[in-house]
């Protein structure tokens, strides 16, 4: 999960394309919820074999982000906070409670159990300096955590780059064995949800650091585990070529221990078993509807399977969809005309007609039409502030777009006759379906207002690592882009996206370089606010007047499938787009 | 040894140090070239790619320092042809920091079970028909399996391979006849398990290189019949059973021994497609994981040890041809 955009999670072939009607999806995720609830009740042992395309995208839990690697490392290791399969709000994991904020909300105090321990070789029992540890090494840059800046940069102490060596964080401190403290240069609204990643899983120091004084560290090769389960080892801890062998296969086996009265998760399964490697999502679904695997782990069923499972009422039930937290949308680079005018922009978030483009993804199976940016899985968490679904500013019949009002605001515009008339306007695109098909719907609409609209098609990483996210080769229209959330707190939506400030030379994701001072006022506001029912209140109008400023026009709010086979009770993460919870999923008659 | 030295004299010793010399250039040109695509042509960032979405972009300066990226490119090659002269060493991998060599040899058991047992099938397949074929010539039993090489040479490996596995499978087959994707079992771990879980991988594989020879060995056989040695033969009283066993496929078939040298090459250099449908952990999978990955340590080595395989067979053949035919020495 985590700075799931679709970037990372397009990765290779898995594209997550699908959904479910509104009415539909809620009675799955209820179902799932209810399913998760009853979990007490099921069989022990077993094991559990997921299918997955690809790898993940780091093996070392300080490095993790992606959401198939945190479905993996969330089995094995334990941070401060985590999340039930049917919740979005983290609770304690290794933590004993949640945290308590003092100081004006900027010193944050942590409890962690006792009775943890960690996996074979190190077999200690878990103290508040190896958590200390963790969250200090994803700043050394062997390590090199893509996040630790972002979430944990307002630790006091915290260094602004990546150290030669694990630095000692002074604003993070260690009272006792069981304490740990946060020192905040300011109040910052989601540091809860921070303290659910990965990073804060503990790692102890004796044992990681001859890893870590590497150029890159191989702790991941060596890691020891907290959770109910263990990548499968050596005695000296190796797990290379043994429990995981990169692009074939993870291999979980129970951790000796762990101890399930220090946890909350049942762990039913003997064993987890990852396949890797299985590029065609229609054997992949197939094999999972034959029984002889047991859920997707990476990529979902293609469309075509989909329908055909929704049709099958024998079939139907193993399909569960949740929503994914986040949006598709299409970018306007703001920062050079013809797109650096408002009104231009806004005839463009008229014409497109958005019914098509989530045609070019496979229906309504795939998601409810997005108008906004924070999807409606966040519920009073934002969602309701902006206006919930009645929030559309760029309304037209069945969001086939409205032609006339663009026109209008082209005239508004200057332009005569409402046709726009300019240079070429340039687009970097996927160079494969679905995101080539919605580009090419992009294109066509934005034609009947008088653009003339280049593309150049390149594959989707290259998308983003080489145009997209770097400003400089930035194209006018990036029309394939999109954004989940790391977790359900609308600043991780809207944040690093959409303020001025988190525009970066590289790695930008801040596509439409949208630089106004009164979004970027409202966003700088509603990052300090600790207390929930203001933040949501002020998140939610920043997503109204990014939404107005039309920088960005949404166009799905997309939905995951997650397909079980029948041996299975199944149990999705909702904070994690659906990703199976193999912690809570059991195997029938074993 | 007297003969072997006979063989082995000076022009034959001048005419494999060239070819040996000449394959090494060759390699070196193949992984410029590779590192040239990879580098000058637009593909994703690996460092970015690694750092993930929220790395800022001095992190992503940093792993670009790790992972050597920030050096001039033609350090970076420098570096990276040193290390495979000196200790061949091709480098580890941007996503998962683990050698390529060691990921390639884990593989290669798995590509040569694959490639050998393909070939043995297609051989197996190739010879008799193409014989039976040439033999009687325009028979229905010409005609229809000419016809069937044809449709099996222009159906592509993946279409095959779904069509095996959704058929055949015994999981998702609609007939449970053998193990499906993602079954491969090493010789070592049971050599029956090994042999069933790759028994289709073979069939889908050998189909057609089969067909391709087929026709080969049916064209070449027909030329052959036509010589005059032929006639001479039948003319000694040779029963025709012998003229073609011991005349004419002996002759046919010396093309199809050079071809086969070098698919052999080609093969051992990874199945893509085939070990991608049938999701075989060889080293075809792993070069289409590295492409869509971006990761060029894994690229290059790959890509390599292809041109490695493809290179030494093409030598192999010609020394073979040199000792067959003096004329190619010079």
């Amino acid at each position: 999960m985590s700075a799931l955009t679709w970037a990372r999670r397009d990765r290779g072939v898995g594209r997550r394309r699908i959904a479910v009607t509104a009415a539909l999806l809620t009675v799955i995720v209820t179902a799932v919820g209810a399913a998760a609830a009853t979990a007490g009740g099921r069989q022990a042992g077993g094991r559990i074999t997921v299918l997955s395309a690809g790898d993940v995208d780091h093996i070392d839990p300080g490095q993790a982000y992606y959401s198939f690697t945190y479905e993996i490392s969330y089995a094995t290791q334990r941070p401060l906070l985590s999340y039930r399969p049917n919740s979005i709000n983290a609770i304690p994991d290794l933590a004993s409670a949640m945290p308590k904020y003092s100081n004006g909300n900027k010193t944050v105090t942590v409890h962690i159990r006792p009775g943890v321990r960690f996996s074979p070789p190190v077999n200690r029992e878990v103290t508040s300096a190896d958590v200390k540890y963790a969250i200090e090494r994803g700043f050394a840059s062997s390590v090199a955590n893509g996040y630790a800046g972002a979430y944990f940069g307002d630790v006091v102490g915290a260094p602004a780059k990546a150290t030669k060596g694990v630095p000692d964080i002074k604003g993070i401190r260690t009272p006792n064995k069981r304490t740990i403290v946060f020192e905040l240069k300011r109040p910052d609204g989601i540091f809860t949800g921070s303290l659910g990643l990965l990073m804060t899983a503990p790692v102890p120091r004796e044992y990681a650091t001859k890893y870590d004084s590497e150029t890159t560290s191989t702790y991941g090769m060596h890691q020891v585990s907290t959770g109910p389960y263990m990548i499968r080892n050596d005695a000296s801890g190796n797990i290379n070529g043994i429990g995981y062998k990169p692009g074939q296969l993870i291999d979980l086996v129970r951790n000796p221990n762990w101890s399930a009265k220090t946890s909350w998760r049942p762990a039913h399964a003997d064993e987890v078993l990852f396949k890797e490697g299985y590029q065609d999502p229609t054997v992949m679904t197939r094999t999972i509807l034959s029984g002889s695997a047991d859920v997707n782990g990476d990529s979902p069923p293609p469309p075509a399977e989909l329908r055909s499972i929704m049709s099958d009422s024998s079939e139907r039930g193993q399909l569960h969809f949740t929503p994914s937290g986040g949006s598709r949308y299409i970018a306007l680079n703001t920062s050079k005309p013809p797109f650096d005018k408002l009104q231009v922009r806004q005839a463009v978030a008229y014409v497109l007609d958005r019914n098509a483009m989530r045609l070019t993804r496979g229906g309504a199976i795939d998601g409810r039409i997005a108008t906004h940016f924070l999807d409606p899985s966040f519920k009073n968490q934002g969602f309701a502030q902006a206006g919930g679904l009645g929030f559309d500013p760029f309304p037209s019949a069945g969001f086939r777009g409205n032609v006339a009002k663009a026109k209008a605001l082209l005239r508004k515009a200057g332009f005569a006759n409402g046709m726009y008339k300019g240079p070429q306007v340039t687009m970097v695109a996927d160079n494969s379906p679905p995101g080539s098909n919605t580009a090419q719907v992009v294109a066509a609409d934005m034609a009947k207002i008088g653009f003339d609209v280049k593309t150049i098609s390149v594959t989707h990483s290259t998308m983003y690592t080489k145009y997209c996210n770097v400003p400089k080769n930035e194209p006018n229209i990036c029309p394939n882009v999109g954004w989940l959330p790391d977790f359900h707190e609308p600043q991780a939506v809207l944040n690093v996206t959409f303020a001025g400030n988190r525009i970066t030379p590289v790695n930008n994701s801040n596509w439409p370089l949208l630089n106004d001072p009164r979004i970027n006022a409202a966003i700088a506001r509603a990052t300090t606010i600790v207390a929930p029912n203001a933040r949501w209140a002020a998140w939610g109008k920043v997503d109204k007047m990014v939404t107005q400023s039309a920088a960005a026009v949404p166009w799905i709010w997309e939905n995951f499938p997650t397909l079980y086979s029948k041996h299975v009770t199944p149990a999705s993460e909702l904070w994690n787009s659906g990703a199976p919870d193999v912690t809570f999923m059991s195997v029938s008659g074993s | 040894m007297g003969a072997i030295g006979s063989v082995l004299s000076s022009s034959m010793l001048l005419y494999i140090v060239r070819r040996i010399l000449w394959g090494a250039f060759l390699l070196v040109v193949v992984s410029a070239l590779t590192f040239l695509i990879f580098t000058v042509f637009p593909s994703a960032d690996p460092a970015a790619l690694r750092a993930g979405r929220q790395a800022t972009p001095e992190l992503i300066a940093q792993i670009r320092h790790n992972l050597g990226l920030d050096k001039p490119l033609y350090v970076q090659y420098w570096l990276f042809a040193k290390g495979i002269v000196l200790h061949f060493d091709l480098g580890y991998s941007y996503q998962n920091s683990v050698s390529v060599r060691s990921q390639i040899f884990t593989r290669l058991p798995v590509t040569l079970s694959l490639t050998a047992g393909a070939f043995v099938i297609w051989m197996i397949v190739a010879i008799p028909i193409g014989v039976i074929s040439a033999i009687r010539r325009r028979s229905l039993l010409d005609r229809a399996t000419m016809g069937a090489a044809l449709v099996a040479i222009s159906a592509p490996v993946y279409f095959l391979g779904l069509v095996a596995l959704f058929l055949f499978s015994n999981d998702i087959g609609v007939i449970h006849l053998l193990p499906g994707a993602g079954s491969y079992t090493p010789l070592s771990e049971s050599p029956w398990r090994w042999f069933t879980s790759l028994l289709m991988p073979w069939c889908v594989l050998a189909a057609a290189f089969a067909a391709f020879y087929a026709r080969m060995v049916r064209g070449n056989l027909i030329d052959t019949m036509g010589e005059d040695y032929i006639r001479t033969a039948r003319a000694k009283g040779l029963s025709e059973r012998r003229v073609v066993g011991r005349h004419g496929l002996r002759a046919a078939l010396t093309p199809v021994v050079t071809m086969a040298g070098l698919d052999i090459g080609i093969l051992l250099g990874g199945a893509i497609l085939t070990e991608t449908v049938f999701n075989i952990p060889g080293i075809g999978r792993y070069a289409y994981d590295s492409i869509i990955n971006s990761d060029l340590p894994a690229i290059e080595g790959t890509v390599l040890f292809g041109a490695f395989f493809i290179i030494a067979a093409n030598i192999f053949v010609d020394i073979l041809y040199a000792f067959l035919d003096p004329r190619v020495r010079y």
